[in-house]
């Protein structure tokens, strides 16, 4: 691959030390993900995935070994430079949404340009921009509680959208959703995906992660398997 | 950086959401602060009517005094403890060599006594009784009408003629009219030439029965304590105070037969050095004030430790979504800073509210001309905002630290 990956792990190791005992979450992960690929981590829990989902998220820093986000190695950063990284190239989607319930879905996705300092002009045409996108258009100014649960999670990906970030990152996104509600939200991320987005994503359901293109499993804090499947 | 608004709207909501808890931190600050405004209002005040009194003296007006001294003065009565001892009273010929020099405009003696006096079958007691020099209106402020004061003739003359202030003359005669009445000071018959209007003053010294008389009639019919005689000295219009002051002195100090070496056995006090160690003692008072209400302040603070550690907790999520989407430990910590400010700022007004309240209160309905300065309100609010962000830093500096993917697994 002459092109350099998005991301890149190599010997990706992390460690949490309770009292006497080292507890390995990672013990040498080697891993390239290129851009526009559409990735499902899969793994039994206690497999590591939450903790390599961290880790790429930059919300976690590795305890040995190299993690190169778009070129620059991010396994050494500040704490402060890492709130930039996941500013700038990470859209977080989490399993239960994480809306401020008292803010609105406009302001829910504001914040991310907030951080990024961003006039409140510009902000406001991005965030309705991006509700648009996820097709709530009409929601903007309702808060989280006048949501169904498939728009919450909308609202959450339009704010993982708004910074135009390298990664979509998804830790069980339809885990609290219905079944016609998760194909939905499947739907969304296909379609962001045809755009051109990278998505990466945690799951432990197969019919999740077949949506997918490439399926890596974890096991024991190492990767179990790699597969990619044809374009269907 | 986090707009400031933003933080505010966010403080206002949590503030709605926790109504009791913030009521209770709100309600520290606010008497901190009330109490902070409406004695800075009363101390202004006070100052304003002295100064008031001062300039209707006149401002280069000055006193002679057997004994001054700044501040608060307590006896046991010994000798050491009683410095006034060393001088000998003021006497009515030293005025009267003072009066010669060039560089005096006028001089009046003034000494005070109280007995009671009398009008038909009605009688007052204890009435203050002022013997004054004729020119006394001049150096002291204030309006005689109806009438006049006594003259330089009647003066001299020890006639029994009296000013009395307008409270006395409503209390002895009601609605009749003053002038050419016979009154009875301690047992002597007198005869009112005259209403006295005081100065208006802070004290409430026109609200009591006051009659004024000739010093020298003073002297002859009413019982007093000897010894107490002061001077009003206002220098002459080409003088300087300096010169005045100077000459006097020399005067003074020939007369006693001084040498150079020895202290003055009198005091000479100008405004500007009374209104110093007034200002002394209000300095005092307003520190000591200041120092109760930052009790008040401290209070609150305690109850901005509390709300905070809980808002944080309660909010241990939101701050790690604020992380994993971007937030740097600057940003949480200045949020939760900007809510801890925005909790007692708001007390801080409330207390500003009721303290301007109250002492509007006092302004109408006591003569003191309660006032609150420009600076109280400015250091009410600054001081209410310190309070939030000095306790305030410890719950935000928590909320900063939080490891992000701690605070999102957080329940």
């Amino acid at each position: 691959m002459a092109e350099q990956p998005l991301i890149s792990l190599r010997g990706l190791t992390r460690e949490y030390r309770m009292d006497a005992e080292t507890v390995y979450a990672l013990r040498g992960i080697e891993l390239a993900i290129g851009t526009n690929e559409y990735v499902a981590i899969m793994g039994p829990s206690g497999s590591g995935k939450s903790t390599l989902m961290n880790v790429i998220g930059c919300l976690d820093t590795p305890t040995r070994g190299e993690y190169w986000l778009n070129g620059t190695e991010v396994s050494r950063m500040s704490d402060d430079e890492l709130a930039r990284v996941r500013n700038r190239e990470i859209g977080f989607v989490f399993q239960t949404f994480n809306l401020l319930p008292r803010a609105t879905a406009l302001h829910n996705v504001e914040l991310p340009l907030i951080y990024a300092g961003t006039s409140a002009r510009e902000r406001r045409r991005a965030a309705s921009r991006a509700l648009e996108r996820v097709g709530l258009a009409d929601r903007m100014h309702h808060r989280p509680n006048e949501l169904s649960g498939g728009q919450r999670q909308r609202v959450a990906i339009a704010r993982a959208l708004v910074n135009d970030p390298s990664i979509l990152l998804a830790d069980e996104p339809t885990g609290n959703l219905d079944s016609v509600t998760s194909q939905e939200i499947m739907a969304v991320f296909g379609e962001l995906h045809t755009q051109g987005q990278t998505v990466l994503m945690v799951t432990h359901e197969a019919d999740i992660a077949a949506h997918a293109h490439r399926v890596v499993t974890l096991l024991d804090g190492v990767v179990h398997s790699d597969s990619v499947r044809e374009a269907a | 950086m986090t707009s400031l608004f933003e933080g505010v709207g966010i403080a206002l909501s949590s503030l709605r959401a926790n109504k009791a808890r913030a009521a209770l931190t709100i309600l520290g600050v606010a008497i901190g602060v009330m109490v902070v405004m409406v004695i800075g209002s009363m101390i202004t005040g006070i100052n304003r009517g002295v100064e008031d009194i001062f300039n209707q003296l006149g401002p280069r007006t000055f006193f002679v005094f057997r004994y001054f001294q700044a501040g608060i003065q307590v006896s046991d009565g010994s000798d050491e403890m009683s410095p006034w001892r060393r001088n000998p009273p003021l006497t009515v010929a030293e005025a009267e060599r003072i009066r010669q020099l060039e560089s005096i405009g006028f001089i009046v003696v003034d000494e005070g006594s109280s007995a009671d006096v009398e009008y038909g079958n009605r009688q007052l007691e204890s009435v203050p009784v002022r013997g004054r020099g004729p020119q006394w209106v001049q150096v002291g402020g204030g309006d005689i009408a109806p009438g006049r004061s006594f003259t330089s003739v009647e003066s001299a003359a020890s006639a029994r003629v009296a000013v009395v202030n307008e409270k006395l003359a409503s209390e002895l005669f009601a609605l009749l009219d003053p002038i050419g009445k016979r009154i009875k000071i301690a047992g002597v018959p007198y005869q009112v030439v005259g209403v006295f209007i005081p100065p208006p003053d802070i004290f409430g010294e026109g609200n009591r029965p006051e009659v004024v008389i000739p010093h020298n009639t003073f002297e002859k019919h009413v019982p007093y304590w000897r010894g107490w005689m002061d001077f009003l000295v206002s220098p002459s219009p080409d003088a300087s105070v300096q010169d005045a002051i100077d000459d006097v002195t020399g005067s003074l100090r020939a007369a006693r037969g001084l040498r150079p070496a020895e202290e003055n056995t009198f005091s000479i006090v100008t405004q500007d050095k009374l209104l110093d160690s007034w200002n002394q003692v209000t300095g005092m008072f307003f520190l000591v004030m200041i120092a109760l209400s930052s009790v008040g302040l401290m209070v609150g603070g305690v109850g901005v430790v509390a709300i905070m550690m809980i808002s944080v907790t309660e909010r241990t999520r939101e701050i790690g979504v604020r992380k994993a989407l971007g937030a740097r430990r600057r940003e949480i910590l200045w949020q939760f800073l900007v809510e801890a400010a925005t909790l007692t700022v708001i007390g801080g007004a409330i207390g500003m509210l009721v303290g301007g309240l109250i002492s509007l209160g006092v302004a109408t309905f006591t003569p003191l001309p309660a006032k609150v300065p420009l600076i109280s309100v400015v250091a009410a609010l600054g001081m209410s905002a310190l309070t939030g962000i000095a306790f305030g830093l410890y719950p935000a500096a928590r909320a900063a630290r939080l490891d992000p993917v701690e605070a999102l697994r957080h329940e």
